[in-house]
């Protein structure tokens, strides 16, 4: 490997760091500040939404072996999934409230988008995308 | 938490439709005009496939 080729992997692997720590800060790394807002916009506000319809921040569960890839589309939302199961009192969700299919929609689209905006970072950063 | 919207199918539906075309509109095209004319064709697929579907499914469970 060129030094380079190793400057812009390491450059592609950062911008696809700070993108899991906080939905568009991967785009902001890399100079598209305007596309970041909107992408931080977009991902934030689908998660708070699912939070406040008391949906469910997924943990893998023994004999559920769907809540593992649950599990792996939430935690994609990095520090905005991490905070919430902190500070909520309700990480489970609420099963019975009529908006709970809902929330986990939203918290798992939430995370999913930006496991996305990573990749779409990393191919950026790396040149395989202008 | 409290909600920050009221608990209407309809109009939950259309916030996930709007959320979800308005990321992949800036995620798949470059330019403005092509971002929007993606937005609307997601938009526009998203929720009229949900009332197809709602309307299909409605006589289910009777």
């Amino acid at each position: 490997m060129s030094p380079a080729e190793g400057r812009d992997a390491r450059r592609a692997l950062t911008a696809a760091a700070m993108a899991w720590v906080f939905p568009g800060l991967g785009h902001f790394y890399l100079g598209r500040r305007r596309t970041a807002g909107a992408f931080a916009a977009i991902v934030t506000l689908c998660f708070a939404l699912g939070l406040s319809f008391e949906g469910r921040l997924y943990s893998i569960e023994s004999g559920q072996p769907l809540t593992m890839l649950a599990t792996f589309a939430v935690y994609g939302t990095g520090l905005l999934n991490l905070t919430a199961r902190i500070l909520s009192g309700n990480p489970g969700g609420t099963v019975l409230a009529p908006t709970y299919e809902y929330g986990c929609a939203y918290l798992l689209t939430a995370g999913l988008m930006n496991l996305l905006l990573m990749l779409d970072a990393w191919d950026i950063a790396s040149g395989r995308k202008s | 938490m409290a909600a920050l919207l009221p608990a209407d199918h309809f109009l939950i539906m259309t916030v996930y439709a709007l959320l979800v075309s308005g990321f992949f509109a800036l995620l798949w095209r470059e330019r403005s005009r092509e971002r929007w004319k993606l937005f609307g064709v997601l938009l526009a697929s998203l929720l009229l496939g949900g009332l197809a579907a709602a309307w299909i499914m409605y006589p289910f469970p009777s």
